[in-house]
């Protein structure tokens, strides 16, 4: 499949080197469309968070709100489930980009077996993935569930693979919009080494795939419970557990404040990934 | 001058030196190495203790488990609403990434939903249905509005307890994921292509007929696969929703395997094992559409 | 929100006077809320002593650096104020894990941490009565007896001492009043409750309480303690009725006026009446009939961290001061007839507690044949249609 994808981009981008250049607006059709879709969507996403928002008003003077984030356990839960994700991202793209990149490169035939362990994640229940690692790691020679940095590692472990299927997906489309071989044999021919490669030339094209993939690891790592009560570790999804107990107003007023808060983070994170979106066009180069 | 995959291939293979099929393996040890200690150990866990009964001797009791009418159901439902939310996920999804990214909106608002898709794939669970019960739920703001000017959703015998109300939830952290998954295809679309498409006279349908749509299948066909996947094994949602009076294979895992009700472990993760061999038969099934697909681009 | 600084406030002061220092868990969000407002001192009374452990027992227990406990929801029961009582009176920091966690993942946490002396592996479980002689088949407890071992009722106690009932709640309808107007004040007249009110507070296929409350219903309708089918049969006729709303009732669906009327244990509905405070207000109805006790049991894991300090934990809960925070939580704790006897009850606390007379509390044998019937039968007999 990806031999042909690859060929009819190569057989476009010559069309569109052949043909004279003539820049044209979106009709007025698809805007008005794009514009409907749109607004739909966004009244879809938007109805039940006012329905959470009204409901967490019922009790008077954002009473909800001012005792949720009196606590500083909110934040405190809040920063370190944060910090896990950012390095579950990390290690998550250090790991998958070259593995994706190598399959697709010279290991084509395995790309079904690699696909199928980064689906795993999905049909193992995070509380029998937690059993196996808690059995696997409590163990010398393996042992890491003893103190808190070890379960943290392990944490972070757990993490990664519950961002193969999103990650790998999205590194694997974006690198699927790139002629890897053609880059990837220019590169050498200037003498270039791996690291190289990886680092200068198919990371920058593939910022948009690990941004995506990213935002998906983040609130992956934000919102789960499992693993992280099972490890003890004091993540923001067992606080929120801690204080749902017999309350009704607070957890909704926390919902929503988590909510807000992911959101705002991942707009930082967008600004920051930010940078001037040019892809190398190597094929029919202008 | 384009050259076909497997020339460039022995061309690179042949320049660096190394002969082909042994050391290209080594290139993806550390993922397999990562996936072998916390996917797949865990995974041998599950099957180990699926064929095992309470006292640990071998059985295949727990799978005949599976082939009962209340399993079966389990597993007839789970697939059900899966496959209705991937697909209908799966094209608004498009549509809505395609409208931020290609469709002449402006820019700013790409960011604002792809971040806002990333939150809300993530939400989901307890403050998730909660959210659909405060909107749409009998005493919901929504319902209640409809009510004063007239109309009952509850008459015509909607409810959000049923599975079109689990799929009405489910789209909430389904859409958004296909958003973002779709996102680094779309951007792949050149501009150009439409362009000269366009001054070529051709019609938009068949831009999409022959430019966008086959450059696209894969990713869209992935990203279905994904999102069956991902509502596949949802748990939390559907449990905090319907509070396991649909009974959804990932529910019945749960109330066996933690449940306070002496469950059945083993039974659990027999279950479990069910859920991996019907992904392993969709990504099957996606194999053989991808080769389908590809034949139908020429 | 004046009242909620109030109560909290109040708090502050007790925890102050009973001395310095929290749970490093316990936020401070939930809490001003959840538990009755201004019994300051009500823990003890006249004839029931402060609680001073043991030297030696305390010595060794704080050598050991910690306990690490599993599952208690510091709204249940009153957890909150036993977890920071115990810090302010020993010094020793307690780890809560898992606060929702189930009776399972509680012995699983156990067992999964065997060889692991790290935070994750809990020192001691509250765990439902039917987990009790689970967890000694599967080699997870330890035995102890308490100095006050006596008071326990026999039946509610592993001989050899490996585990004991710690507290008892009664089902009971918790009913938004705002919502309902003829309160129910017993099972047939939930037959009459207006549509779509009635819910559990579980799926009846694994969770405790939920099997309680069908059962329970048996118990008002023609069941006893030897057949659950009556409580299903109830069931099908409240679904059939339309009155059975297929979710599972939270505090925040009452409060909502989603599930207006939820079947809960007497402790949890109490906890949520209180920190709802009337907004709205919230009525807790023993049922005339059909009243179902259900006991849990404490253990002490096998493979504790901190043996010493599970020790002394256990003296501090069934200790007088201990089983008066638990009736200050609603539940009716395990030494209750015998602290009656002795006078150490405080008479507002006990005047608070509903009045469960007759409850019946359910031998092993019995627990597990209804959880038998009810988990298996749930999904042919009421048959919750889906559409």
């Amino acid at each position: 499949m990806t031999g042909s994808v690859d060929r009819l981009h190569n057989e476009l981008d010559e069309l569109t080197r052949l043909t004279p250049h003539v820049r044209r607006d979106r009709p007025t059709r698809t805007i008005i469309g794009s514009w409907f879709l749109l607004l739909i969507s966004i009244a879809y996403f938007a109805l039940p968070l006012v329905g959470t928002l009204l409901f967490s008003l019922r009790d008077p003077g954002f009473a909800a709100y001012r005792d949720t984030l009196k606590d500083p356990q909110l934040y405190k839960t809040l920063g370190y489930s944060f910090l896990i994700a950012i390095i579950t991202v990390i290690v998550s793209i250090v790991l998958l980009v070259p593995t994706a990149f190598w399959v697709r490169l010279r290991l084509p035939r395995l790309r079904p077996v690699v696909e199928f362990i980064t689906l795993l994640p999905f049909v193992i229940p995070p509380i029998v993935l937690v059993y196996g690692l808690l059995t696997t790691f409590s163990k010398p020679p393996l042992a890491l569930t003893g103190s808190s940095l070890g379960s943290d590692v392990l944490l972070v472990c757990a993490y990664v693979v519950l961002s193969f299927p999103y990650m790998y997906r999205s590194i694997d489309a974006g690198l699927r919009v790139i002629d890897i071989r053609t880059l990837t044999e220019a590169c050498q021919s200037l003498g270039a080494g791996w690291v190289t490669i990886m680092w200068r030339v198919i990371l920058p094209n593939l910022r948009v795939s690990i941004l995506s993939g990213a935002f998906l690891t983040l609130a992956v790592v934000v919102g789960e419970f499992t693993i992280a009560n099972f490890l003890a570790r004091p993540m923001f999804a067992t606080y929120l557990q801690l204080i749902s107990g017999n309350l009704a107003y607070e957890p909704a007023a926390v919902a929503l404040i988590s909510f807000g808060i992911t959101w705002a983070a991942m707009g930082v994170i967008a600004l920051l990934g930010r940078g001037r979106r040019e892809k190398i066009n190597v094929a029919g180069a202008h | 001058m384009t050259q076909s995959p497997e020339v460039l291939g022995a061309r690179i293979a042949s320049r660096s030196g190394r002969r082909r099929f042994p050391t290209n393996i080594f290139g993806i040890v550390p993922f397999v190495g990562f996936a072998i200690l916390f996917l797949v150990l865990p995974t041998i866990y599950l099957f180990v203790g699926s064929v095992q009964t309470k006292t640990g001797q071998f059985t295949l009791d727990n799978f005949a488990h599976l082939t009962r009418p209340f399993t079966a159901a389990a597993y007839g439902a789970s697939i059900e609403i899966s496959l209705v939310t991937a697909l209908v996920a799966g094209i608004l999804g498009f549509l809505l990434a395609y409208a931020v990214i290609a469709g002449g909106l402006p820019g700013p608002l790409r960011t604002g939903i792809m971040t806002f898709s990333g939150v809300a794939s993530n939400f989901a669970g307890v403050p998730l249905s909660l959210a659909f019960v405060f909107t749409i739920g009998r005493t919901g703001f929504i319902t209640v509005l409809l009510k004063s000017i007239g109309f009952d959703p509850y008459s015509t015998g909607f409810t959000i307890y049923s599975k079109i109300g689990l799929e009405l939830v489910y789209l909430y952290f389904q859409l958004p994921l296909m958003v973002l998954i779709i996102a680094p295809a779309i951007d792949g679309l050149k501009k150009e292509w439409r362009e000269a498409s366009e001054n070529l006279g051709a019609t938009s349908f068949q831009y999409w007929r022959h430019i966008a749509l086959p450059v696209l299948l894969p990713s869209l066909l992935g990203s279905v696969i994904l999102l069956f996947g991902n509502a596949f094994g949802a748990q939390a949602t559907a449990f905090a929703l319907t509070g396991g009076f649909i009974p959804l294979v990932t529910i019945v895992i749960g109330s066996q395997l933690s449940g306070d009700t002496l469950g059945d472990k083993n039974l659990g993760y027999a279950l479990a094992i069910g859920m991996v061999a019907i992904m392993a038969v969709t990504l099957v099934a996606y194999s053989w559409l991808s080769r389908r697909a590809e034949r139908w681009q020429r | 929100m004046p009242r909620l600084l109030t109560i909290g406030a109040t708090l502050l002061f007790v925890a102050a006077a009973c001395g310095n220092g929290g749970s490093s868990t316990a936020p401070t969000v939930g809490p001003q809320g959840s538990t009755p407002a201004a019994t300051a001192g009500s823990s003890t009374a006249a004839g029931a002593q402060p609680w001073v452990p043991d030297p030696t027992m305390l010595s060794a227990a704080v050598a050991e650096g910690g306990l690490t406990t599993i599952a208690l929801p510091p709204s249940w029961c009153n957890y909150q104020d036993l977890l920071a009582g115990f810090t302010s009176k020993t010094g020793i920091a307690i780890n809560n894990l898992n606060p929702d966690g189930s009776s399972q993942q509680e012995l699983d946490a156990i067992s999964a941490n065997k060889d692991n002396k790290g935070p994750a592996a809990p020192d001691v479980v509250d765990v439902g009565l039917s987990y009790g002689p689970k967890a000694i088949t599967d080699g997870l407890i330890t035995p102890y007896k308490v100095t006050t071992w006596n008071d326990i009722p026999d039946s509610a106690k592993d001989p050899a001492g490996n585990w004991y009932g710690d507290y008892y709640g009664v089902m009971s309808f918790e009913v938004n009043t705002a919502v309902i107007t003829t309160v129910p004040q017993d099972w047939s007249d939930l037959l009459n409750a207006p549509k779509n009110s009635v819910a559990l507070a579980g799926d009846p296929t694994g969770s405790n309480q939920a099997v309680s409350a069908v059962w329970a219903a048996g118990l008002g309708t023609g069941g006893s303690l030897d057949s659950a089918q009556p409580g299903l049969d109830f069931f099908k006729q409240l679904n059939d009725k339309g009155i059975f709303v297929p979710v599972i009732g939270k505090t925040a669906t009452v409060a909502s006026g989603e599930t207006p009327i939820r079947l809960a244990w007497t402790y949890n509905a109490l906890a949520d009446r209180d920190s709802l405070a009337g907004n709205p207000a919230v009525t807790v109805v023993v049922p005339k009939t059909g009243r179902l006790g259900g006991m849990y049991v404490q253990a002490i894991s096998a493979y504790a961290p901190h043996p010493n300090a599970a020790k002394l934990w256990m003296e501090w809960l069934y200790s007088d001061e201990g089983q008066n925070l638990w009736l200050k939580g609603y539940c009716n704790p395990i030494r209750y007839d015998a602290m009656v006897t002795a006078g150490t009850v405080p008479a507002d606390l006990a005047a608070k507690l509903p009045d469960s007379k007759g409850a019946a509390l359910p031998s092993l044998a019995q627990i597990t044949a209804a959880n038998d019937v009810i988990t298996k039968g749930w999904p042919t007999t009421v048959n919750v249609t889906v559409k």
